[in-house]
């Protein structure tokens, strides 16, 4: 393997430059995209010029519809979300016109648009620049969901995004943006829907999303001698690769589901009713979730850490699992 | 804008697109009442002169954005009149196979992008349709239709701003509707929906020129629409217009209250048009013809196949899944 490393934001960085070189139709927009405060974006504005490349006001109602109507007429923005958060302030944009206009126009005319945005808790941010909420957009048709959790997959996934034909959130934790791994110079997609096997194990499975497939890997570590520990990153949760949680279910026949996004109706019920659903016939034990409870996310370290999954909690609910 | 400065032809397309959306519109009202419609909704009704002397100033390259109220701006924009009642009945022939209805509709192939259900949802799209236009170079233009309630809407302001920021050539265009702000869709409210009398006062909150015309003379909104919408193709950037309309809904059969008469734009710009004398006989030909194009769209929609069923599960992603 060489030894190119780039940090998840280069990653991300990289991915932005390659495709605007590749295509005139995609475009950058976003609150502060130009400033550099964020690697993903750094350096755009320099190669690509400000009419590509354009700061918005704060205004994510407005700037989010403008990526709405862009892309129906074929241009394929990339509109940032400082914070997950703050798509709150939008959700007509982004719910009922960017994720249903397809279905409603009966496939007359669709929205290439990819919603990049910040997302994630530990960093004592408070509650409105921590939440995740990708089960809430989940939730809704129309929307395909990404979570990338390493470098190479941050990359290759946006650039599946950037090409694909349908409006993307693409959620990236702000825990991972110095995370680095090798990542190839060229540019190379990674699908979505294809969820990758992290660690291979045959005592219980857990899946994981996001930052979560880090805190699952590192229990999975210290577990090692005792449990074998399956870990899959689903990579993106819209479109879900259920087999392939289903094939690691028949195999382990147990089940753990670590989001760090609020567990009533989210993600981790998702998957718990994937294996209800399709895979009860081969549970050993309960379904266990770790995901963080249905409080708003706290200020103080003491107080966020109490809350959010972690490799602890994660440890118990695998011991708890194969007892 | 005087009649005498627009040319004989372009006043007869003017009523033309005029009388075509009111045949149409009664048509609806009609299979409504007959149930082959599915669905009430609202009707553009004494608001023609808007969309036909705007839409009149537009090229199939432009697009607008609609509203709930979108029949009028659909048609003067050119939506097939055929498959524009067939979605309304729900057929699969429809522009949208059934799935749009009155308040989705989208038709890209003459740039009505589009009916929008949720008030004032079109608006920021709107700026997105002048966006690619700006970075494509093409002198294309885009309008965003509204209401003066949308105009409170959060994302109309904001795309206010976001269009005189980036000097998009994007023209809002606001149909008030309410000459008492304490109306709302009819009903009196107890607390106003305006704080001033006119919506284009935000004009100049924003540093853009705006201006509030008669919207039931079409020469008025041809005059003020051509200036604006030049102004946008030319660089010149975002305007805000404002047409104060009677909204004249009548009841199913179309029929017009004695007391609304006097706004009715159509028959305003047809008593001017026997004034001017030339137009004898046009005027009735004109409506003849538009009234069996109107009856060749019903008959279509009426002997148009349902969907299938498995239809209702296509279209939610362009790929996979």
């Amino acid at each position: 393997m060489s030894s190119r490393t780039l940090t998840y934001g280069e990653a991300l960085n990289e991915a932005l430059h390659l495709e605007m070189r590749r295509d005139q139709s995609v475009i950058v927009f976003g609150e502060n995209v130009t400033s550099g405060w964020r690697a993903a974006t750094r350096g755009l504005l320099e190669e690509f010029g400000r009419e590509r490349v354009r700061d918005t006001p704060i205004t994510e109602t407005a700037f989010i519809g403008a990526g709405v109507g862009a892309a129906i007429l074929g241009l394929r923005p990339v509109v940032e979300l400082m914070y997950i958060d703050f798509g709150l302030v939008a959700m007509d944009q982004l719910l009922n016109q960017m994720a249903k206009t397809r279905y409603m126009s009966g496939g007359a005319v669709g929205v290439p648009m990819t919603v990049r945005a910040l997302y994630g808790a530990g960093t004592s941010s408070g509650a409105t620049h921590s939440e995740s909420l990708y089960s809430l957009f989940a939730h809704m048709p129309g929307v395909k969901v990404v979570i990338p959790s390493n470098p190479y997959d941050a990359k290759g996934l946006l650039i599946s995004c950037i090409r694909g034909d349908d409006p993307t959130l693409f959620m990236e934790h702000s825990l991972l943006y110095d995370l680095a791994a090798y990542v190839p110079p060229e540019p190379y997609t990674v699908p979505l829907g294809l969820a990758n096997l992290v660690r291979e194990g045959s005592d219980v499975t857990v899946v994981a999303t996001g930052l979560m497939v880090l805190r699952a890997a590192e229990a999975a570590d210290e577990l090692r001698t005792e449990v074998s520990v399956e870990v899959i990153d689903p990579r993106t949760i819209v479109p879900l690769d259920e087999e392939a949680i289903l094939r690691s279910l028949r195999k382990t026949g147990r089940l753990v589901v670590v989001d760090e996004d609020y567990e009533r109706c989210g993600f981790s019920a998702e998957v718990a009713a994937l294996a209800a659903e399709k895979g009860f016939r081969h549970l050993k034990a309960p379904v266990a979730r770790v995901a963080t409870p249905n409080v708003p996310i706290p200020y103080s370290p003491t107080l966020e850490r109490h809350l959010l999954p972690d490799k602890e909690k994660i440890v118990r609910a695998i011991k708890n699992a194969v007892r | 804008m005087s009649d005498l400065e627009i040319g004989r032809d372009d006043m007869l397309s003017l009523y033309r697109a005029m009388v075509r959306i009111r045949a149409f519109e009664n048509a609806a009202r009609r299979l409504i009442g007959e149930g082959a419609i599915p669905a009430r909704f609202g009707f553009y009704t004494g608001q023609e002169a808007v969309a036909a002397g705007v839409c009149a100033h537009l090229r199939k390259e432009d697009q607008i954005g609609s509203t709930h109220r979108a029949l009028g701006h659909l048609i003067a924009k050119g939506c097939d009149l055929k498959r524009l009642m067939a979605e309304l009945c729900g057929r699969r022939t429809g522009l949208n196979g059934g799935k749009a209805g009155p308040y989705h509709v989208f038709d890209p192939s003459v740039g009505a992008l589009g009916a929008n259900g949720i008030v004032g949802g079109s608006v920021p799209m709107a700026a997105g349709y002048a966006l690619s236009h700006q970075l494509r170079g093409d002198g294309g233009v885009a309008v965003a239709f509204f209401g003066e309630g949308a105009s409170n809407q959060g994302g109309v302001q904001e795309t206010l701003n976001l269009a005189a920021v980036w000097r998009l050539p994007l023209v809002f265009v606001c149909e008030n509707s309410s000459t008492d702000h304490h109306l709302m869709l009819g009903h009196k409210m107890d607390w106003p929906q305006l704080s001033v009398e006119r919506v284009s006062a935000s004009a100049a909150a924003y540093g853009i020129p705006g201006s509030t015309c008669d919207g039931a003379d079409v020469r008025e909104v041809y005059g003020a629409a051509g200036e604006a919408i030049d102004r946008a193709r030319g660089g010149g950037g975002p305007t805000l217009l404002e047409f104060r309309v009677h909204q004249l809904e009548g009841n199913l059969e179309g029929r017009i209250e004695a007391a609304a008469v006097e706004w009715d734009p159509i028959r305003l710009f047809r008593g001017l048009l026997m004034e001017r004398g030339t137009f004898e006989g046009e005027a009735d030909r004109i409506k003849a013809e538009e009234e069996a194009a109107v009856r060749e769209a019903v008959d279509f929609a009426l002997g148009s196949p349902e969907p299938e069923p498995l239809a209702a599960f296509t279209d939610v992603f362009g790929e996979g899944i």
